[in-house]
Parts: C-alpha cells; sequence; structure tokens
C-alpha cells in the first residue's frame, strides 16, 4: 500500500505531492539543532534563528491552505527506517497545523523578554524550536508509525523545556513526565504493531474491518498511549506538575498545544480508524462503536470533572491552569465519544471537540502567558502573596479577564462556540438514544462549567483583586513584544467569539464531511445558530449555578481544603504500582539471580565436598600404605637387627681370631724362648760334658779302647749340637735385624715431627719481628699522631672564651 | 568476480592473519611501543578490509563450503563462507577495529600492555575462525580456543576481583565447552556427519536429538549469557579493561548467538524444532533472561555492571527472535545482533571514556559528567535511547521486527514482554542520562549569576582516538536506523529469508 501512495503523482484525484510537508517539519528541527552548537554570549542570534524557524513553519503551513481546502497535500520518504515515512495533510490536519505554528510563534516571541531573566537561554530556543518540529510532524504524518516517531522525539525534546528550571521539584516532575511519556509510548507502539500486523498498514484510514483480533484492546491501547500526553484521568497526574515548573512560555505550549497531539491521536483513532465500515457491514458495529464511544465519553466526563475540581482547590496560578487544562481536555475527550458513539451522526460532537482544540489552545494559550507576564515580574506565583494586579499591569488584566470569559464559555467569547456545540451533541445523543447516562454526563457537564467560572473567579480575585502585597507595589513597564503577544490573543478570542460561524462554516464542516458525516445532523451544523435562545439559556443556567456555589463556597471556605495524599491518583494507583513494579521487576530479579548464582555456588560446595570425600579415600589408602610401610620398616629394622648382630658376631669372632692368632704368636714366642732356654742348657751341658769328656779322656787314658769308643760318640754328638748352635745363632741374628730397623724407622720419624715445630718456630719468629716492626711503626705513628694533636688541641677555642660571648 | 579459491585464501588470511601476527605483535614491542600499537591497530585494519571485501561474493547469494582435511570419515576440518558468516564477521571485525584504536589511548597508562594487544588481536582470529568454520568440531575449536584466550582480557587488571571472575568464566566455559562436545558427538553418532550447508541433520524427533540440543543450547546459551547459565557475565565483563569489555558484550556473546543460530539452521531442521516445541524450551529461557536481565540491571549501582546485565537482557532478545522461528522473527533476531554490537560497544566505550577521566565508576557519581564530556555522553545518550527503542535509533527497527515476528507466530505475549524489557531499559539508562546533562556536576558551583550559568563548566573530554571509536559506533546506531539504504537491515532480511524461506 505504501508503494501506491508513493506512486500517485501531484494533482490526481486533489492529493498534492509537495516536499512542502518535509520542510515545515524539517526546518524547525535543524535550526534547533543548529541553535544549540551556536554557541554566542548574546543571545539575540538565538533569537533571530528561532523566530525566523516558527515564522518559516507559520508560513509553510499558511501555504498549504489552498491546497487541503481543494484536497489534501502528501509526501513520502520511502524506505526511511525501512517502513517509509508518510506525510499526509487534510483540513482537520492543518486546523491543529495551524493552531501549533501560530501559538508557537506567539509563545517564542513572547520568550524573548520572559527568558531574559532565565538561565540557559541557548538551551531553551534550540529546544523550543525543535519541539515545534517535531510537534508539526506529528500532525503532518499520515500514518501511525511516522506519528508515533515524531511523537517519542516531541516526548523527550519536551521533557528539556520541562525541567529547564533544574531544580528538584522540576527533575522530579520531569521524570514522571518522562516514565509516562515512554511508557505512554510504548502503549502506542503495542497497538500500532496489533494493528500493522493485521492490516498489514498503519494508515490513519478507517481499517475497523480488518482488525479481527483485539480491537478494544487495540483501542485501549491507543486511548492510554494518546491519553497520558493528553492528560485524561488517571493518567493525568504528570500534568499538573509538569506544567507548572516549565518556564511560562514552555507551559502555555505545553498546556495549550501538545497536550493537543493527544487529542490529534484519539481524534484519528475514535473517528477515522475506527470509523464504522460504509454500507451494510456498519450494523455489525453499531452497538459494539456505542460502547466504545460512551466509554472514551465516560473518561471525558470523569476527567472534566475531577479537573475543575482539582483546580478549584489549588492555590498556585500555574497549578490552577493546569488543572484547568485536564478539565478542558475533558471537553473534548467528552466531544469525541458522543461523535463516536453517534457513528455517522456524529458530525456534532467532532465538530464540538475539534473547536474546543482551537479555543482552548488560545484561551489557555493566553493564560500561561499572563501566569508568565505576572511571574516574570513578581517571580510569584501563589494566589496568597498576590493581588491587585489589575491596577499594576491593567491589559495584562483584561487579557485575563477576556480568557477567562472565553474558557468559562461566556456568550461572545470564543469557549462559548465549543461548549455550546459539545453541549448540543450531548444532547443530539440524548434524543438519539434516551439512555439516562447520557443524561447524567449531561448534567455533569453543566456543573463541570459552573465549577470552571469558580475557579476563574478565585484565580482572578486572587491574582487581581485586593490590595497590593507591599514587597509587589512597585511600577511596571510591559515590554512591547509581551503587550503585543498578550493582544493577539485577546483579540482572537474576541473575534472568534463575535463569529464563531466563521470558522465553524469555513473549516469545521469541511473537516466533519471528510470524516464522511453525512445526513440531518450536518443541515443541523449548516444552519446553526449559536446566538438563538435555546443555544444561550445553559449558560445563563451555568453561570446561575458557578455565582451560587462559589459564594457559598467562598463563605465556608469549600476551595481551601487539601486532599489527603491516599485520596489522590498518585496515592491510589501510581504510587502503589510503582512499589509494586519496582518490587516485582527489580527486587525479585535481583533475588532470582543472586539465587541463581548461589546456586552454582552451592554445587560447586557439593563438588567441594564430593572432593573432600575423594581426599579422605585417598588419605585412608594412604592410611593403609603408611600401615604397610611401618609392617615393611619393621622388616627392615628387624633385618638391620639381624645384620647388626651377624656384624657383632663377626667382630666377636673375628676379636676372637685374633686372640687365638695372638695365642699362637705367643706361644710361638714361648717356644722361641724356649728353644732359647734348651740352647742355654744345651751349652752347659756341653761344657758339662767337655769336662766330662777332659776327666773321661783322663779316663780313657786310663782305660783304653773303651774310651776311644765313647770317643767317638761324643764326637758325633758334638757335631748335632754344631748344628744346633748354628740355627739358634741364625734366629738371634734375625731377631736384632728387625729391632736395628725399627729403631732406624723410629729415628726418621723423630726427624721428620721435629721439621714441623722448627717451621713453626721460624714463623714465630718472623711474625715476632713484624709484630715488632707493627709495633715500632705504630709506636712512631701515635707518637706522631700526638705529637701533631697536640698543637690542634690549642686551637680548640678555650671556655674561658666562650664565657666571653 | 572474485572465485571460490580466491574467497577461501582470503578467508585462510582473515583468521590466520591476526593469529600468526601475534608472535610479532610481542616482539614488536622490542622495537617500540607504537611500532607494536601500530601493528595491532594495522592488523585489525588489515584483518576489517579483507573481511569486506568478501562482501561481493555473498552479495550475490554464493556460499562456499570447502573441506580441507578429513580427521575421520565424515569429519573433517572445513572452511564455510556464506551470508551469516559474513554478517557476523563483518561486525566482528568493525568493532574490533575501533576498540584496538581505543585501546591506544585507554591502555597507555595500564600495566601488562604487551599481554593485553597480543592476545587482543589472536582472539580476533579466533573470532573470524568461528564464524567461518564450515562444521560443527571446527567451529567448536574455534569457539574453546577464542573463549580460553579470552581468559586473559577478563583478568587483565588482575585484582582479587578479576581473578575470581575470571575463573568463573573460565570454569563456566570449560562446562559449556564439554556440553558443546557431547553434543556434537551425539550428532555425528545420528547423522554420520557436522557439517554445516547440509541443509538438516537431524530431521526426527529422538530423545538424543533433544538431548544434544540442550547440550547445545547450554554450550552456546553459556556464551550468550543465556539463564540460567550468565552468571559469570556481570562478573566477568565490568572487571575486564573497557575496549576488552565493549569486545566480549559487543562480538563475543554474538558468538553464543551465531551457534545457536547454526545449530537452529543447519543441524535441525525448523520443522522438526516448530513440530515438537524444542524451540520452547528456547523461548521460555529467553523470556526469563530478558525480563531477569533489565529487572536487575535496575538494581546494579556499577555502572558497568550495568550494561553488563543489559546486555544479558538484550541478547535475551535475540534468542527469542530466534526461538519463533519465523521470517521476521530472524530477521528481527540478525539485525538485533548488529545493532546491539554497535549500541553496547559504544556504551562500554563511553563508559570506558568516563571512568578512564574521572575514575567514577558509580552511577549516582555521574551527575553532571555530560557537561564535563558533551561528546562522550552525547554518544552514549544516543546508544542508551536506540537500547530502549527511540525511532528513528536502529534499536527501534529491531524490536519492531521481532514484535512482527511475534505476532506473526500469534503470541502477542511476545510482544509485551519486549515492550516492558523496553520501559525497564528507559528506568536503568535514562537515570543515567538525565542526571549526566541536567543536574551540575559535584564541586561544580553555580555561580549567583544564572544567566551565565551556560558557560562557567569547562569541559574535559577524553582524547581524539577514543572519540573517534565511541562516535563511529554511536552514529551507526543511528545511521543503520535511519538511512533507507540499511546495509545491515538488508543482510538481517536475506539471511532470514536464507534460512527459513519467506513464509511466516
Amino acid at each position: 500500500m505504501f508503494a501506491q501512495t508513493a506512486g500517485q503523482l501531484p494533482e490526481a484525484g486533489g492529493i498534492y505531492y509537495t516536499s512542502l510537508l518535509m520542510w515545515i517539519i524539517l526546518v524547525p528541527l535543524l535550526v534547533g539543532v543548529g541553535i544549540y552548537f551556536l554557541k554566542s554570549r548574546d543571545s539575540s542570534l538565538h533569537k533571530a534563528l528561532s523566530l525566523f524557524a516558527a515564522l518559516a513553519a507559520f508560513a509553510g503551513v499558511l501555504a498549504l491552505l489552498p491546497l487541503v481546502l481543494k484536497g489534501s497535500a502528501e509526501f513520502c520518504l520511502l524506505d526511511f527506517m525501512q517502513l517509509g515515512l508518510f506525510f499526509k495533510v487534510d483540513l482537520v490536519d492543518w486546523v491543529f497545523a495551524f493552531l501549533i505554528s501560530f501559538v508557537w510563534l506567539l509563545a517564542t516571541l513572547f520568550s524573548f523578554v520572559y527568558m531574559d531573566f532565565e538561565h540557559h537561554r541557548r538551551r531553551f530556543y534550540s529546544v523550543l524550536i525543535f519541539t515545534l518540529g517535531a510537534t508539526l510532524g506529528v500532525v503532518l504524518s499520515a500514518d501511525y508509525f511516522t506519528l508515533f516517531l515524531f511523537f517519542e522525539m516531541m516526548t523527550l525534546s519536551s521533557f528539556i523545556l520541562v525541567i529547564h528550571e533544574q531544580d528538584q521539584g522540576a527533575m522530579k516532575a520531569g521524570l514522571l513526565y518522562i516514565y509516562l511519556g515512554l511508557a505512554g509510548g510504548l502503549a502506542l507502539l503495542f497497538a500500532i504493531m496489533l494493528l500493522y500486523w493485521q492490516a498489514g498498514t498503519v494508515e490513519m484510514m478507517p481499517l475497523l474491518d480488518q482488525v479481527k483480533e483485539y480491537p478494544t484492546l487495540i483501542f485501549v491501547l491507543f486511548l492510554t498511549g494518546f491519553g497520558i500526553k493528553a492528560g485524561l484521568v488517571p493518567l493525568h497526574i504528570w500534568l499538573p506538575k509538569a506544567h507548572p515548573v516549565a518556564p511560562s512560555p514552555a507551559s502555555a505550549l505545553l498546556s495549550g498545544i501538545m497536550i493537543k497531539t493527544g487529542a490529534y491521536g484519539i481524534l484519528k483513532t475514535a473517528l477515522v480508524l475506527y470509523q464504522a465500515p460504509p454500507g451494510q457491514e456498519a450494523a455489525g458495529y453499531s452497538s459494539y462503536l456505542f460502547n466504545l464511544g460512551s466509554g472514551l465519553m465516560w473518561v471525558g466526563i470523569i476527567t472534566m470533572f475531577s479537573g475543575a475540581v482539582m483546580a478549584l482547590l489549588q492555590d498556585n496560578m500555574k497549578r490552577i491552569l493546569a488543572y484547568s487544562s485536564v478539565s478542558q481536555i475533558g471537553y473534548i475527550a467528552t466531544g469525541l465519544g458522543t461523535a463516536l458513539l453517534m457513528q455517522a451522526d456524529g458530525a456534532m460532537g467532532f465538530t464540538g471537540a475539534l473547536y474546543h482544540v482551537i479555543n482552548h489552545a488560545f484561551f489557555k494559550a493566553g493564560l500561561f502567558l499572563v501566569a508568565g507576564t505576572i511571574y516574570m515580574y513578581t517571580r510569584e506565583l501563589e494566589l496568597k502573596r498576590l493581588g491587585g494586579m489589575f491596577k499594576k499591569m491593567p491589559l495584562t488584566g483584561v487579557v485575563f479577564l477576556v480568557c477567562a470569559f472565553g474558557i468559562a464559555g461566556i456568550p461572545g467569547f470564543n469557549g462559548y462556540a465549543s461548549k455550546t456545540l459539545i453541549h448540543d451533541a450531548m444532547l443530539l445523543a440524548l434524543e438519539a438514544t434516551g439512555f439516562y447516562s447520557i443524561k447524567a454526563a449531561e448534567m455533569i457537564f453543566t456543573l463541570t462549567s459552573a465549577l470552571t467560572i469558580c475557579y476563574f473567579i478565585k484565580l482572578f480575585r486572587g491574582v487581581f483583586l485586593g490590595p497590593v502585597p507591599k514587597n509587589l507595589d512597585r511600577q511596571y513597564t510591559l515590554a512591547l513584544s509581551t503587550k503585543v503577544v498578550l493582544g493577539t490573543f485577546g483579540a482572537v478570542i474576541i473575534l472568534i467569539g463575535l463569529f464563531p460561524d466563521f470558522i465553524l462554516q469555513n473549516f469545521l464542516t469541511g473537516s466533519a464531511l471528510l470524516l464522511s458525516y453525512t445526513g440531518p445532523v450536518m443541515d443541523h451544523l449548516y444552519h446553526f445558530h449559536f446566538f438563538a435562545w435555546p443555544m444561550l439559556k445553559p449558560m445563563v443556567v451555568i453561570v446561575a449555578l458557578a455565582l451560587a456555589i462559589y459564594f457559598t463556597g467562598d463563605r465556608y471556605r469549600w476551595f481551601n481544603w487539601q486532599p489527603p495524599f491516599w485520596l489522590s491518583i498518585e496515592g491510589l494507583i501510581y504510587q502503589p504500582a510503582t512499589i509494586f513494579l519496582y518490587n516485582f521487576t527489580g527486587r525479585a530479579g535481583f533475588a532470582l539471580d543472586r539465587r541463581v548464582d548461589q546456586s552454582y555456588l552451592g554445587l560447586g560446595k557439593v563438588t567441594g565436598r564430593l572432593v573432600a570425600r575423594v581426599v579422605d579415600f585417598e588419605g585412608l589408602i594412604d592410611k593403609l600404605y603408611q600401615r604397610w610401610g611401618l609392617v615393611g620398616r619393621q622388616v627392615i629394622q628387624k633385618t638391620a637387627q639381624m645384620d647388626e648382630g651377624l656384624d657383632r658376631f663377626y667382630q666377636k669372632s673375628g676379636r676372637a681370631a685374633k686372640k687365638l692368632a695372638e695365642g699362637t704368636e705367643a706361644m710361638d714366642s714361648s717356644l722361641d724362648k724356649f728353644y732359647l732356654k734348651t740352647g742355654g742348657a744345651a751349652k752347659k751341658l756341653a761344657a758339662k760334658t767337655a769336662q766330662m769328656d777332659e776327666s773321661l779322656d783322663k779316663f780313657y787314658q786310663k782305660t783304653g779302647r773303651g774310651a776311644k769308643k765313647l770317643a767317638d760318640q761324643s764326637a758325633r754328638m758334638d757335631e748335632g749340637l754344631d748344628e744346633l748352635y748354628q740355627k739358634t745363632g741364625r734366629a738371634a741374628k734375625k731377631l736384632t735385624d728387625q729391632a736395628a730397623r725399627a729403631d732406624a724407622s723410629l729415628d726418621r720419624a723423630y726427624k721428620k715431627t721435629s721439621k714441623g715445630p722448627r717451621l713453626l718456630s721460624e714463623y714465630v719468629t718472623g711474625l715476632e719481628g713484624l709484630l715488632h716492626a707493627f709495633f715500632d711503626a705504630a709506636g712512631k705513628a701515635a707518637r706522631k699522631i700526638f705529637g701533631q694533636r697536640r698543637p690542634g688541641g690549642k686551637d680548640e677555642p678555650g671556655p674561658g672564651e666562650g664565657e666571653e660571648r | 568476480m572474485l572465485s571460490q579459491t580466491t574467497i577461501f585464501t582470503l578467508q585462510m588470511i582473515i583468521v590466520g592473519f591476526p593469529v600468526l601476527m601475534t608472535p610479532v605483535i610481542v616482539f614488536g614491542n622490542r622495537v617500540s611501543e607504537k611500532f607494536r600499537n601500530a601493528l595491532a591497530v594495522m592488523t585489525a585494519f588489515v584483518t576489517l578490509v579483507l573481511t569486506l571485501s568478501l562482501y561481493p561474493f555473498v552479495r550475490d547469494g554464493k556460499i562456499l563450503q570447502k573441506s580441507l582435511f578429513e580427521i575421520l570419515p565424515g569429519l573433517s576440518i572445513s572452511v564455510r563462507l556464506d551470508l551469516l558468516s559474513f554478517s557476523l564477521a563483518a561486525i566482528a571485525a568493525f568493532v574490533w577495529f575501533l576498540c584496538t584504536i581505543y585501546s591506544l589511548d585507554y591502555m597507555a597508562h595500564e600495566h601488562a600492555r604487551n599481554r593485553y594487544y597480543p592476545v587482543l588481536i589472536f582472539t580476533l582470529g579466533a573470532c573470524q575462525g568461528i564464524f567461518f568454520a564450515g562444521d560443527l568440531f571446527s567451529l567448536f575449536v574455534f569457539f574453546e580456543l577464542m573463549s580460553v584466550v579470552a581468559y586473559v582480557l577478563v583478568i587483565h587488571e588482575q585484582t582479587e576481583e578479576a581473578l575470581k571472575a575470571g575463573y568463573k568464566y573460565l570454569v563456566m566455559t570449560i562446562i559449556g565447552g564439554l556440553f558443546l562436545f557431547f553434543g556434537i558427538i551425539i550428532i555425528f553418532e545420528l547423522g554420520g556427519t557436522v557439517s554445516l550447508g547440509t541443509g538438516a541433520i537431524i530431521t526426527e524427533k529422538s530423545l538424543l536429538g533433544l538431548l544434544a540440543f540442550l547440550c547445545f543450547l547450554s554450550g552456546f546459551g553459556m556464551k550468550a549469557g543465556m539463564f540460567p547459565l550468565h552468571v559469570w557475565l556481570p562478573d566477568a565483563h565490568p572487571v575486564a579493561p573497557s575496549p576488552a569489555s565493549a569486545l566480549l558484550s559487543g562480538v563475543m556473546l554474538k558468538t553464543g548467538a551465531y551457534g545457536l543460530m547454526r545449530v537452529l539452521f543447519d543441524v535441525y531442521a525448523i520443522d522438526l524444532l516448530l513440530e515438537s516445541g524444542w524451540n520452547i524450551i528456547l523461548a521460555v529461557l529467553a523470556i526469563i533472561t530478558i525480563l531477569l536481565g533489565s529487572a536487575v540491571a535496575l538494581t546494579q549501582t556499577d555502572i558497568k555492571r550495568r550494561l553488563a546485565y543489559s546486555s544479558i537482557g538484550q541478547l535475551g532478545y535475540v534468542m527469542l527472535g530466534l526461538s519463533i522461528l519465523n521470517n521476521n522473527a530472524i530477521t528481527g533476531a540478525t539485525f538485533h545482533i548488529f545493532s546491539h554490537a554497535f549500541m553496547k560497544s559504544a556504551l562500554f566505550l563511553a563508559a570506558g571514556a568516563v571512568i578512564w577521566k574521572t575514575g567514577k565508576r558509580n552511577v549516582a557519581d555521574l551527575k553532571g559528567i555530560g557537561r564535563l564530556m558533551p561528546v562522550t555522553m552525547g554518544s552514549f545518550s544516543l546508544a542508551a535511547l536506540a537500547m530502549i527503542g527511540i525511532p528513528p535509533l536502529n534499536g527501534f527497527l529491531s524490536k519492531w521486527t521481532l514484535a512482527l515476528g511475534a505476532l506473526d507466530a500469534h503470541i502477542p505475549g511476545y510482544v509485551v514482554v519486549l515492550l516492558v524489557s523496553s520501559l525497564l531499559n528507559a528506568l536503568y539508562y535514562l537515570p543515567i542520562i538525565i542526571p549526566a546533562f541536567f543536574e551540575n556536576p559535584p564541586g561544580e558551583k553555580e555561580d549567583g549569576t544564572s544567566a551565565s550559568r551556560d558557560l562557567v563548566i569547562k569541559i574535559k573530554e577524553a582524547t581524539p582516538v577514543m572519540l573517534v571509536a565511541i562516535v563511529m559506533l554511536a552514529l551507526c546506531t543511528l545511521f543503520f536506523g535511519l538511512t533507507p539504504r540499511n546495509l545491515a537491515f538488508a543482510l538481517s532480511r536475506a539471511i532470514a529469508l536464507f534460512f527459513v524461506g519467506g513464509g511466516a
């Protein structure tokens, strides 16, 4: 389908293909980025660029008017982000685009003076202009995907406007804003995905018959996503926090314009996307759409009422205005809901809602700029500390009154026209269906309108009437641009109020035709008389009711009641939800993660224990080995002992052998001695024998022959004896030889040992000499030193000299 | 046109060159530190250029599958190049190159630089080897090689914390590797081959087949940070030096996802997975991973730990996409691999630059840092917004495509998971970005004259070399979301078409 759209050439069937659409968005975006990088101490360059971009966008939108009156303008960037970006402007889109660029221009002009009192001006102008591009992108987009892109861009960039002050309150409000904004974005994204999946396209056109699954979910998701931005109850909680903390021109745009992008989205979803298919099929969707429509209407009714009540209870000027915005968005949602439940006959609700979008943009932006003007000069927003400003700033007071009359719906001012249309639409719905619920809604509508007047009386009295506080009692001179901007807002409100038909007949009926509204309601619209009595009557009732409520309430001090925290939406829904989310996701996730980690550690521990067991087993084996080892050692020890025993035995036996040997030796020597003794005895015997021989000789001689025989025998014995003598002589000689040898060796040993002492004594004498020499030298040196020292000592300062000092 | 042989040679060079350069880089330090650094950068650059030069081949839808040599009949070391290999190899080489450049300044004052650079380059080679492997066995070998060598990067600081994390990493890696090996053995037993590109090895339901599937899930899932095997990741990634963290989170995690893709597409028949419902196992684990990663990131105060948990969640997206197994989902999953590589590397490098410059790691201390380091934190913000899924950044495109895939499978619940996770991403990234730009740095006193507040704070940026890497990656998140001629998206589409066909 994208390719088809892209293929359509200029001027085919009332569709104008023009890149102007892209430039309207791109110029502010680029200039916005450019301002940020143009650093200069003087901000006039930034102002000039901002004004240029705002003017360019405004001029571009104006240039589109001839095209949208005849048909529509389209443009696409194919394949951009793979899905392509598609832009399309018809009359409905143009009304939004015009409002955005016009009010933005005025607010930018206003901010020039306002921001001179502020810091971070470069960032402010940069973001302000960038946001203009993003916001225009939202309403110029042809499909939800493109819309979503710019929607997110707008959320992020306007966040910087919200937190501009960067104090704690602004940061807190900003965070709430961005988190809810992103959550809304995600809801939108889910809806867009579901739509794309089923229809194959996300173009903003009637697709109800293609959405077979989850149509209600898609509707609710869209409503949530856009509702957060628009500030529908109970999704509004960021709005009264974020709008007041922003700088006033930004608050004016946030409240006057940016919440309308939410309304734009709801409008496109409820009245275009969920348009009943033409022809026979329509009947099948009738009751379904009626339910959706009444749901939306009731959301609107609740929003308008609770917004008004909360506004009445505030004491801060900008907070009242912020809650008022919530309330007024309720009107728009009510109008859209009525249009949806009436289906083809819903033209009245649609025109009323669209008209209120226009009107609210003017009076709410005007009111915030009035608040900004007062804050700029007084630095005060609390009603209790303001007063009497009408005298000090009359023009501001007049513009405030005009805007207040506009918002209150006083005939002659613009709000009257749109409120009348919405009220009339409800009456028509009541007429068509006859449901009491619609009657009840209509009564709440009346009550809310009365409450609106009440909180503006409170606001006006607080700021403009009464005595001027002393610290604020001085002369105030408004800058020309401030006067021009405020004057323009006042003039526009009065002009629309006086000529309500102009916008209705030129733009709104044409828009209604685009949404294929037909039938008698359209005729009714063509001939609508705003200033006829049936239309004026409800307003009279409302004003009367308002006066009654205000004076009663004021008397009994109803408006000073502060609702306890638990009763607020924040206390009832958001805080528990946040706590739940944090506990459920953050803490539970963290706990789970820890548990997993710990389970691994546990597994590790188990493994560790297992390993320990194995170690134990190993220890057991080890012990076993040790025991075996012990046994082995014992065996070895025993063996060793045995060995030792054997050794000892050997030693003993050795000793015995030695003794034996010694014994043998002793025996030998004793034998020797014995032989020697026997030798001596033999000699004696020989001597005795010789004596005996002589005597024998004598005897022989005496005796004769017998004697000669005896002599022979004796000679023989003599010979034997001689031999014996020789033997013993040899033994004796050996003995003496050995003794002589031992003597010689002993002699040598003595000689050797005597050499050592001799050397030692030689050394000692040498050392003695050295020592002598050393002592001599030392003595000499000492003498020298002492000899030198004595004069050195004389140089030392004497104690007497020290005392002198 | 390049012939098959040329392509094959190129691939061998892409894997071999960094590995061969590793010792050269080690010895390059002897010449001079600058020479060594230049060598490292040159190696990464050459690898990047060569990898990109494969593009014309895969653009025409050609496939290269070549067996080098057989180990066993049917089990051979082989090489493969197709769209998927190319995509992963290209993104890895790109991020590696930027991280190497970034390291030049980041590591200049660190210790053990001569260990860091060679390991960095070696892991590049191993990583490319994973992507070019032509069969599960070769893939496994390179997978283990990369994982084990990356241990050195994890423990670089050598603090007690780093060593402990490294120990955990190593133990888990080894266990994961064993699972993989077991799975490969089963596949080889069942199918007689572990080669990729055979269509499907396992086409029939069997208990062993399921066992192998679970083994692969554990082995690759461990690397990709899948619950409940993610526990090593939040310890290991933050302790590494920042460029290494960027690579661990930006690229090396993807090897796990790549392995899973190969298992889902080349090992098992897709019909089998869908019929038997085995993909549901992956889906359930992926959902838990997404929610857990995002939720736990909320509770972390250390910026790098927060980023690490975010990685767990983001890889969950990829696994969820893979489990859905239809065209859009696979496109989304593949594109998210690209997206996450750019986003997370940019985030880690930017966080690293902040830590390098100021030493601040705690999220609460980063107030006003965006005014001191506007370029670094600007890039960080861009990447973080992409993480949240803000259009027109690339993170949005991947989530969008993934969600369409989930819807095509008629499971809107998955979309809710994605969206809740996006919201959680916002909840943990915005408290870093917003105070960084809109609160005052501690110690920087506001002067009374509010008008000149813009100009009081002096900018203290990181070095240009670091900024180049950070800004390039951050711009990639924008470029690959915005551009109409989105190469990464076209590749993802082609891959999905190639593996699961055009049907829903």
